[in-house]
């Protein structure tokens, strides 16, 4: 296969520019083509966005094709090919290298979400220097053991992150699969889609429940940017019976989803990039002073320790590959699925390892403190949508019960914990003749709720946390001007994010957005035992390194006020 | 013994009367010209009304397009008035349920109308009901027949003032009935299975323009009619599907000028309205021979059969170009139940042979005309060639003209009845899921 990471920018540039460049020809022959039965759309795109004390944060320009084409045939009832290629390049690591790349620095770690905190100050105890030094900006630009322990995850050099989707697993081919269909004598369908594709199985908007089958990608936007863009397409074969009404359901259907793509975990991303979810890969790309401590410094001859030793993850095997069972239907007023998935935890759990030479102690090996690993999940699940005529609503619940998860814990590495999550949801289409007599209102509210069933103190996660969503969306002006507001809510980290938006259409083909993201929060402190076992004295105002997950994604990002411009031609 | 025979004599007599009235009626409804088609002195095919000449019109010409013409925006073309026979099928379920059909206590109920045209009695100004009535003829109509396909569907949004199309949408739309079926099978008016008594089910699928493309809407509405429709989209940016509360049938569909309401002519419950028969009269209104007329060589070209669609004229191309024929209506209004919907009344005429509803006018709730829904119906015979010899009406454009702002909305559309495409399983979430890109 070819190696992407071999391949120099300019090359990167003309690939873009080839499926940019072909997409606009295509689309100007859309006529032609589409009388032939096949559809070929796309769009190309500029995303600039502005953060506060930061300046230029995205300046990502996206050419998208998508093609469609349906096949003939006598044995299947339907038969088609669906692609999509995506090639995008993010300037903002040539236009604002100050403060994004791998030039780009931080004074201390997490200086771009919290002040200073015990961890984080420069110690006299340790010769000047803090516990947790300051992150490197791209490792593997500028830090040959860093980007060695990183290796197989979070390695990522700067040109990979100006072209995302030009990597070793071709992420540019976003979607390529077959879809065939054929009608039982019984009235049924049974259907296979295979190939690279999306399974979406949940309804939530910001954040998933039951919609993990593919991972995602949070280095686009954090949570703020559409799943259908931010999930990472998987070789999947997807197969279907469809049984359409019954003598009780007016609709019912089973799938089987085989993820037999080598795993991904999450893209959370790294240190120097505008995005990089609660922060992980600052905290992934730095080091432990141990060695500069003088009672430790015998244990760490070779210097600083690096947080991450090495990335597990699992390489491609039969026992490794994913698999899911769903059951579907639809009752009079009710929609309702069942849901079953082995997978892997996409998110990285970290496990301590030990100095050799210190067993029992706590202290991280010389040459790095954790093994990042992607533990075996099982998850169930399931949905139920009601349309309430009382009320003209909809009410959805979604919930899951995983075993296999595992979360980190201050003194004692990671523990392996059953979950709980559920979202409550509220849709509803309202006319508020105040505002828009003509046009209803979309009102969206939703509730995602996490129990972590085996909690211990030392977690640096709520037993049970809230998290409150609303978007309303209007239309006026036939629908060419769209303001919406959508407001999440951390209720436990007292996290806020507000994002409101206007789109604009002045043609059938150009959209253009202006938005706001204005988030609060990232004050919750964890209290961690390692600066404690340092010191020697209790050091109570820590951040680092484990208040990231009490923020979460929310609070972590409050230094991340943006205005945000989109400009999207599509034909 | 006696006084039982004569009064099982009367009873006799007084059913045998009814049932004969009844079939006259019924043949009266179906087949209203075969005395003549009304006339009205100056009119002939072939001429033209226009702000000229209204006068010779002015009592048969619907007020909205009255003042339309008046104002210079569009003229009408007289064409030859003919039959739209109605499918035998469908007058010989009817037949089989002459006098069975029953209104219930409140609007909204009805028993004993399971096919064929539940009243064909001559409405009356004195039966209170009698617009509720023709409303339920109008609801189980014949029009399209029992499942049909609308591939392509245009949608131009026009500003009048300037004559600027601001926005272009196309769709594809699939009906199915599922009960008062008559073409696939007189004899079995409902579709098994069905568990929870649908009667209509619509699906459709934006194609364009990009912002909504691969957006797909799939409507089930139940033979309750007290009943909300079970609304479900799909979102091609979202993958994934959702219900829709279905309550607010006043809202724009897509942002244009139609309310999910105004469909077809009306496209609520009719326990929404209180309904109102108020006349039979003459009226020139827009049906015709499609292949015969005038069409629009811009929009849609490449039909693999030649087809065209229907061509737009007059200010801000919100009007159609085709002829329009004297034919008697019913004249029908219908006032929300809603002290707060944002209509005041629509009036609606009914064409008596085919039960549809050419023409609707909408107007707030000061009194004043706020829109005015035209609707196009051809002769199957002279449309696209899989709907000839069905006869079933056909529909092929739309316009909604609204006057207070100058904006109009028009649809341009080739309609397939019993479409082979539109099997039962299209109407079904995992049909969206699977079909969703």
């Amino acid at each position: 296969m070819m190696k992407w990471k071999t391949l120099g920018y300019f090359t990167k540039i003309t690939m873009g520019g080839a499926i940019c460049a072909a997409g606009m020809l295509l689309g100007l022959s859309t006529h032609a083509i589409a009388a032939d039965d096949l559809d070929l759309s796309g769009f190309v795109e500029n995303a600039t966005y502005i953060r506060d004390g930061r300046g230029l944060s995205k300046f990502r320009n996206t050419a998208q094709l998508e093609v469609m084409k349906s096949f003939d045939s006598s044995f299947f009832s339907s038969f088609s090919f669906n692609g999509i290629l995506r090639a995008t390049y993010d300037g903002v690591y040539d236009l604002n290298d100050d403060e994004f790349g791998k030039d780009s620095q931080e004074s201390y770690l997490g200086q771009n979400w919290h002040s200073r905190g015990d961890m984080t100050t420069d110690l006299d105890l340790l010769g000047g220097k803090p516990i947790l030094a300051p992150p490197v900006a791209f490792p593997c630009d500028n830090d040959k053991q860093l980007c060695s322990n990183l290796s197989g995850y979070m390695d990522l050099d700067e040109n990979d992150v100006k072209f995302p989707d030009f990597n070793d697993e071709w992420d540019f081919i976003r979607e390529f699969y077959l879809d065939a269909t054929i009608d039982l004598a019984s009235g049924d369908q049974f259907s296979v889609r295979l190939g690279k594709q999306q399974v979406v199985w949940g309804k939530t908007d910001l954040f998933r429940v039951l919609d993990v089958v593919n991972p995602v990608d949070y280095s686009r936007q954090n949570i703020y940017d559409e799943l259908e863009d931010i999930r990472i397409p998987q070789w999947i074969l997807q197969s279907e019976l469809r049984m359409g009404p019954t003598g009780i359901f007016d609709d019912f259907n089973t799938s089987v989803v085989w993820n037999f793509d080598k795993f991904r975990p999450n893209t959370l991303g790294q240190s120097g990039q505008p995005y990089a979810i609660v922060d992980a890969g600052a905290f992934f790309s730095t080091y432990i002073n141990a060695d500069a401590h003088p009672g430790l410094a015998p244990l760490y001859p070779l210097g600083p320790v690096p947080v991450i030793y090495d990335v597990d993850v699992p390489n491609w095997s039969l026992s490794n590959t994913q698999v899911g069972l769903k059951w579907e239907g639809v009752y009079r007023d009710t929609t309702f699925s069942l849901n079953g998935l082995l997978y892997r935890q996409q998110m990285p759990s970290l496990h301590l390892r030990e100095h050799p030479a210190a067993p029992g102690s706590g202290l991280p090996a010389a040459d790095g403190a954790y093994t990042i690993e992607f533990p075996r999940v099982k998850l169930i699940g399931g949905s139920i949508d009601y349309y309430s005529q009382a009320i003209d609503s909809v009410l959805r619940l979604e919930t899951t019960f995983t075993q296999g998860e595992e979360l980190v814990r201050d003194k004692n590495g990671y523990k392996e914990t059953d979950m709980f999550r559920y979202v409550l949801g509220f849709d509803k289409n309202q006319i508020i003749p105040l505002l828009n007599k003509k046009r209803a209102f979309l009102i969206s509210a939703q509730l995602f709720g996490q129990n972590i069933l085996d909690h211990e103190h030392d977690m640096p996660d709520y037993k049970s946390n809230y998290t409150g969503t609303l978007l309303v969306r209007g239309w006026w002006d036939y629908d060419r001007i769209s303001p919406a507001i959508i407001m999440a809510r951390d209720f436990r980290s007292d996290g806020m994010a507000i994002a409101p938006s206007i789109d604009w259409l002045p043609t059938d083909n150009l959209k253009i957005t202006l938005g706001a993201n204005i988030k609060s929060g990232g004050k919750k402190k964890f209290d961690t035992v390692i600066s404690d076992n340092f010191t020697g004295q209790s050091m109570p105002n820590d951040y680092e390194p484990l208040a990231r997950f009490t923020n979460g994604p929310i609070g972590v990002a409050n230094q991340e006020d943006e205005v945000q411009l989109t400009i999207r031609y599509s034909f | 013994m006696r006084k039982i025979i004569l009064a099982l004599m009367g009873l006799t007599l007084l059913t045998g009367t009814a049932f004969a009235a009844t079939v006259e009626e019924m043949e009266n409804s179906f087949n209203p010209y075969k005395n003549g088609f009304p006339t009205v002195e100056g009119i002939k095919p072939g001429m033209v009304i226009d702000a000229n000449n209204w006068q010779v019109a002015e009592d048969v010409i619907d007020p909205a397009f009255l003042q339309y013409i008046q104002a210079g925006y569009y003229s009408i073309r007289i064409g030859e008035s003919f039959s739209f026979d109605v499918n035998p099928n469908f007058i010989e379920q009817t037949k089989a349920r002459l006098g069975k059909a029953k209104l219930g206590d409140k609007p909204g109920q009805i028993s004993n109308a399971d096919a064929g045209r539940p009243f064909v009695e001559e409405p009356s100004l004195d039966d209170p009901r009698a617009g509720e009535k023709l409303a339920w003829n109008f609801k189980y109509g014949h029009s399209q027949g029992d499942e049909w396909l609308i591939d392509p569907w245009f949608w131009k949004y026009n500003d009048m003032k300037s004559g600027k199309k601001e926005r272009q949408l196309r769709f594809n739309f699939h009906f199915r009935k599922f009960n008062h079926r008559y073409l696939t099978d007189p004899t079995k008016p409902a579709w098994t299975p069905n568990p929870s008594n649908v009667f209509r089910s619509t699906f459709l699928t934006v194609e364009k323009p990009f912002d909504v493309k691969n957006t797909q809407v799939l409507v089930q509405r139940y033979e309750d009619d007290t009943k909300l429709d079970n609304s479900y989209i799909y979102l091609g940016f979202q993958r994934r599907v959702r219900r829709l509360s279905s309550g607010q049938t006043t809202d724009a569909f897509l942002g244009s000028d139609i309310m999910l309401e105004d469909f077809e002519g009306y496209n609520g419950r009719l326990s929404d309205m209180t309904w109102t028969y108020l006349g039979t009269k003459p009226m020139l209104v827009p049906m015709y021979k499609h292949n015969e007329e005038p069409t629009d060589d811009e929009v849609y070209t490449d039909d693999p059969d030649g087809y065209r669609m229907t061509k737009f004229i007059g200010t801000g191309n919100c009007f159609p170009d085709v002829s329009w024929q004297l034919r008697t209506v019913y004249v029908v209004e219908s006032k929300p139940v809603d002290p707060n919907h944002p209509v005041g009344k629509r009036l609606h005429y009914m064409d008596v042979q085919t039960a549809t509803i050419p023409l609707t006018n909408v107007y707030d709730r000061a009194g004043k005309l706020w829109r005015s829904f035209t609707i196009g119906y051809t002769h199957a015979d002279f449309d696209v060639k899989e709907n000839k010899g069905t006869d079933v009406v056909m529909y092929n454009f739309f316009s909604m003209v609204d006057p207070q702002v100058m904006h109009c909305t028009t649809g341009q559309f080739k309609t397939v009845t019993s479409s082979p495409s539109t099997t039962p399983n299209v109407f079904t979430v995992q049909h969206m899921r699977a079909v969703g890109r």
